[in-house]
């Protein structure tokens, strides 16, 4: 899979900033067709904002962005979207108003995309089956972030961002999410944000770290597992 | 960009002073000789009851009454951020509570209980009205004070003990010496050169500091350790006050109150003129209820001939001051001082460069 | 709907129950057990609840998604009484279509359509740009309700026009216990309740209304999954501002057309929003009914007894405050 040279997503030089503070000063990242490409570092260093910048949310000020072929920076988010790339945000935020259904219905692009899709989701998160009616806010945290993947599934993406999906879940749950996870990654390329080492080192096939707003070091996830030094001196203590 | 620092600690005390406070002491010098100035330029007495000095005085005194009810208001609006739809409220209560001990009690006596009684019972009011409701978050803070102004303004306005709708004159209860308009006059330019001093002494102190802090992210202020309600409390009942003060000259002036002192109007105009002048700062408020409060008195006297006919473009001024204000909304976001204060540095690098020989100036 | 009886709910809903209970128990003593009087009475608290909610509810759901408070929506429903009144009115007019029937139609649907095109316009032009600066667009609404109440007066003029032109409904009398009571007060109190079941509806039940809920909670997410929210933000606002509009042009008829209807009635809607909770929908069709039954009471009342007609005017008010003192977000709002 990592040996595809072609790259779905490749962030030239960003910088971004929010309202006169200057974010991201620097990130490029480029993400292989097929892989999972993990981004680290530490607490604040603009790790969702990179991811930000990407869907539109925070649009970079200069630098480039393009998705298959095409420059998306400067388009608006849901423009940015309906190019196929599905967003997770940090902190799991699904709809706490709408059904489960309804956090799914809402992410439809076309009519009938639910439909489709309905078999792989709960074949994937077999909870949301049985919980389809309920209030998005009743979910326990590991459902929600369960949600908020599956509702990046119901359209067709080719790439998902996928933010600290692991945050505050106990670790059988993050072992059936790194399974999930795994197992949409076989049709779906992914970009996903982790500090949990442990998950990060176990789904990704490439790394980017991220370091006070610029990035640092990219490489092969196998050879960074080796590397003492780079994660000390850039993620303290693994 | 600056002057280098240097040069500035090279004068002496008074050049400093005269330096940085020059066009505060120039305009307190213009307002103390303006009688004078006007029944010179007419050839009217600046004092007695009549003439082009006198009617001037008076008209100054509105605008000044507008830009101490402007000030009031920017210092919650604009210094501490808190959107109040009430402020007529405290505007009306001066203009009463000073009405009805003047008419109960007469003469000197009554002006000096009233004044005393509006200071205390607006600060009762703005603490009652604080503790019951900053706790409501922005826009419901916004409509509670908005519900209570109202309340007021209908209650007044129906109440025949008050004069439901008129109102009633103070002429003959209020003492000689006000019916002046010169002392008047005098009053209103020390109270609102006290006012404009003591807002921005206050904005300078750690108060202050706290003030803009809550302004500019009340849960930060909070998280650092300020109980930031009672500093809130602080500010909506001290521009309460002001607006008290505010409101009792006003009424001297008319030598009459009347229910429409807690009309929205008596919020709304100071929050334009706020947003027009410049949101937190010290000389927008004033410069927009001034410039404003002058132009529309400029329109609604003007007739315009146009072949035969005569329009009356005075009915236009509620229309003409909207599209201004949309205006500087739009392209002015910081009012008229605070885009001023954004571009002056600009302004004045690219002046320089067409100055002979200050080109060179850097820093 | 499950969010109103959801259990977390109860207290509120028992709260609700008892001042509808008091409302109703008050009227009764007041009216002297009068059924027909108590019945008068309730009626017209009624009618004036659906038209407060034809106000508060556009207030309420731009104030939801799009966290505007849009203070010109009591503009809009003055103008869409203005323009019904005139198209009934208008020589012109009653020449061209001489069905008094069907210059009615024809008004209502001048309104609405007035109505759209003026929301359109506003929050192309004077909110979309201030969408990062909320207070300026506060004030902004602020200043166009004051523009539009001049702009009326320049082509109305200040005194109110009552409505002289009858149609078929409007002479229309039915009567309940022996008092009578217009028909067509009676039908704009069931188009009432049909417009608050049909926009329960489409926000229930289609996708629309599922985005609409979704960007209520965070539009920029909505907007990340695919969605043009600000295309949503216009379609509400336009909504809302000729539902507002629609409200004017049936309450013509009988309230006429006048300068102050529409700060009195975004008063009422005010007050009806913020009591039922900012950016609830159920909270404010309750809470309209509830400030338009408490006015009606009120109003028997002080007429009956304090022979103080002001009471009924301070009723929204004094039931706003006291409702927020007791629950800082309203009756159905989220802390
Ligand atoms: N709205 C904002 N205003 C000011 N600064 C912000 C804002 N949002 C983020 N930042 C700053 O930008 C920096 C990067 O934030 P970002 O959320 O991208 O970090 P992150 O790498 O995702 O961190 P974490 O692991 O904690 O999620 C941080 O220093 C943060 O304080
Ligand atoms: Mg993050």
């Amino acid at each position: 899979m990592t040996t595809n040279p072609e790259l779905i997503l490749e962030v030239a030089e960003i910088h971004t900033f929010i309202g006169q503070f200057h974010i991201l000063e620097g990130v490029s990242v480029s993400v292989p067709q097929g892989s999972i490409t993990v981004l680290l570092g530490r607490n604040g260093a603009g790790k969702t904002t990179t991811l930000k910048s990407i869907m539109g949310l925070t649009p970079p000020r200069s630098g480039t962005i393009t998705f298959g072929g095409r420059r998306i920076e400067g388009k608006r988010p849901f423009d940015v979207a309906k190019m196929g790339i599905g967003y997770v945000p940090e902190h799991r935020a699904i709809f706490k108003e709408l059904s489960v259904k309804e956090n799914l219905q809402i992410a439809e692009r076309a009519r009938g995309d639910l439909n489709q899709r309905a078999d792989f989701i709960f074949e994937l998160f077999p909870d949301l089956k049985r919980l389809y009616g309920l209030g998005g806010g009743k979910l326990s945290g590991g459902q929600q972030q369960m949600l908020a993947i599956a509702r990046a599934l119901v359209p067709d993406n080719r790439l998902l961002l996928i933010d600290e999906p692991s945050e505050g879940l106990a670790p059988v749950i993050i072992e059936s999410l790194i399974q999930a996870i795994r197992r949409l990654a076989q049709n779906t390329t992914v970009l996903l944000v982790e500090q949990n080492f442990r998950m990060a080192s176990q789904l990704a096939d490439r790394y980017i770290i991220i370091d006070d707003g610029k990035s640092v070091k990219t490489g092969e996830m196998s050879t960074l597992i080796k590397d003492e030094a780079t994660i000390q001196k850039y993620l303290g203590a693994a | 960009m600056q002057t280098p620092a240097t040069s500035i600690q090279q004068k002496p005390a008074w050049r400093r002073t005269l330096d940085t406070n020059g066009v505060f002491l120039l305009w307190t010098a213009f307002l103390l000789i303006f009688p004078f100035l006007v029944g010179a330029i007419s050839g009217t007495s600046p004092t007695g009851r009549r003439g082009e000095s006198v009617f001037q005085q008076g008209v100054m005194i509105e605008y000044l009454t507008y830009a101490m009810l402007a000030m009031s208001y920017n210092l919650i609006f604009g210094f501490t951020g808190v959107i109040s739809f009430g402020h007529a409220l405290f505007f009306g209560a001066g203009g009463y509570i000073l009405g009805g001990a003047a008419r109960a009690l007469g003469g000197e006596t009554g002006v000096i209980v009233g004044v005393v009684l509006a200071i205390v019972a607006s600060t009762g009011l703005g603490l009652l009205i604080g503790i019951v409701s900053l706790r409501l978050k922005g826009v419901y803070y916004a409509m509670f004070t908005l519900a209570v102004a109202e309340m007021f303004y209908i209650f007044f306005r129906r109440n025949p003990e008050t004069g439901s709708e008129d109102g009633f004159g103070l002429g003959s209860s209020l003492p000689e010496l006000l019916g002046q308009r010169i002392v008047l006059f005098y009053l209103t330019v020390i109270l609102f050169i006290l006012m404009f001093l003591f807002i921005r002494r206050l904005m300078f102190s750690p108060t202050g500091a706290v003030l803009l802090g809550i302004r500019e992210n009340e849960n930060r202020a909070k998280t650092v350790g300020y109980n930031t309600l009672r500093y809130k409390l602080f500010a909506i009942t001290l521009a309460g006050v002001l607006a008290t003060i505010t409101g009792m000259l006003y009424a001297l002036l008319n030598r009459k109150v009347g229910p429409e002192m807690f009309f929205v109007n008596f919020t709304v105009n100071p929050l334009l003129h706020t947003i027009v002048g410049g949101i937190g700062t010290f000389i927008g408020p004033i410069l927009g209820a001034v410039g404003l409060s002058w132009l529309e008195r400029t329109i609604r006297s003007t007739v315009l001939t146009v072949g035969e006919s005569q329009i009356n473009i005075g009915q236009w001024w509620a229309i003409i001051l909207g599209v201004i204000f949309v205006a500087v909304v739009l392209i002015f976001p910081y009012g008229v001082v605070g885009t001023w204060n954004r571009a002056a540095p600009h302004i004045r690098k690219w002046i320089s460069r067409f100055l002979p020989g200050r080109n060179a100036e850097s820093g | 709907m499950e969010g109103i009886f959801a259990p977390e709910r109860r207290s509120t809903l028992i709260a609700v129950l008892i001042i509808f209970v008091g409302l109703l128990g008050f009227s009764f003593l007041t009216t002297g057990a009068d059924m027909a009087q108590l019945s008068i009475t309730l009626l017209s608290g009624l009618l004036q609840g659906m038209l407060l909610f034809l106000v508060a509810s556009g207030l309420s759901i731009i104030f939801g998604l799009m966290d505007v408070l849009n203070f010109a929506q009591g503009a809009f429903f003055m103008i869409g009484a203005y323009i019904g009144w005139e198209i009934q009115h208008a020589p012109n007019l009653m020449k061209a279509i001489p069905d008094p029937n069907l210059r009615f139609l024809v008004g209502i649907a001048g309104a609405v359509i007035v109505g759209a095109v003026l929301g359109a316009g506003l929050e192309r032009g004077l909110l979309r740009p201030l969408y990062a600066r909320p207070i300026f667009q506060l004030v902004a609404t602020f200043g166009v309700s004051l523009i539009a109440l001049e702009v009326v007066k320049l082509i109305w003029g200040t005194a109110p026009r009552s409505w002289t032109e009858d149609f078929t409904l409007s002479s229309g009398e039915f009567s309940l216990f022996g008092q009578f009571f217009s028909t067509y007060r009676l039908v704009v109190i069931v188009v009432g309740v049909l417009l608050i079941v049909g926009i329960a509806v489409l926000l229930k039940r289609t996708r629309i209304g599922i985005t609409i809920r979704a960007g209520v909670e965070d539009s920029s997410m909505v907007e990340a999954l695919g969605i043009n929210v600000r295309l949503v933000f216009t379609g509400v606002f336009v909504l809302g501002c000729a539902v507002a509009s629609f409200g004017g042009v049936i309450a013509a008829p009988f309230l006429g057309a006048s300068n102050a209807m529409g700060a009195e009635f975004l008063l009422g809607a005010i007050a009806a929003v913020v009591l039922g909770g900012l950016g609830s929908y159920e909270g404010t069709a309750i809470a309209s009914l509830m400030v338009g039954i408490a006015k009606a009471v009120v109003a028997k009342f002080s007429v009956q007894y304090l022979n103080q007609p002001v009471w009924e005017s301070l009723t929204p008010m004094i039931l706003m405050a006291a409702i927020l003192l007791l629950r800082p977000s309203g009756l159905f709002g989220k802390e």
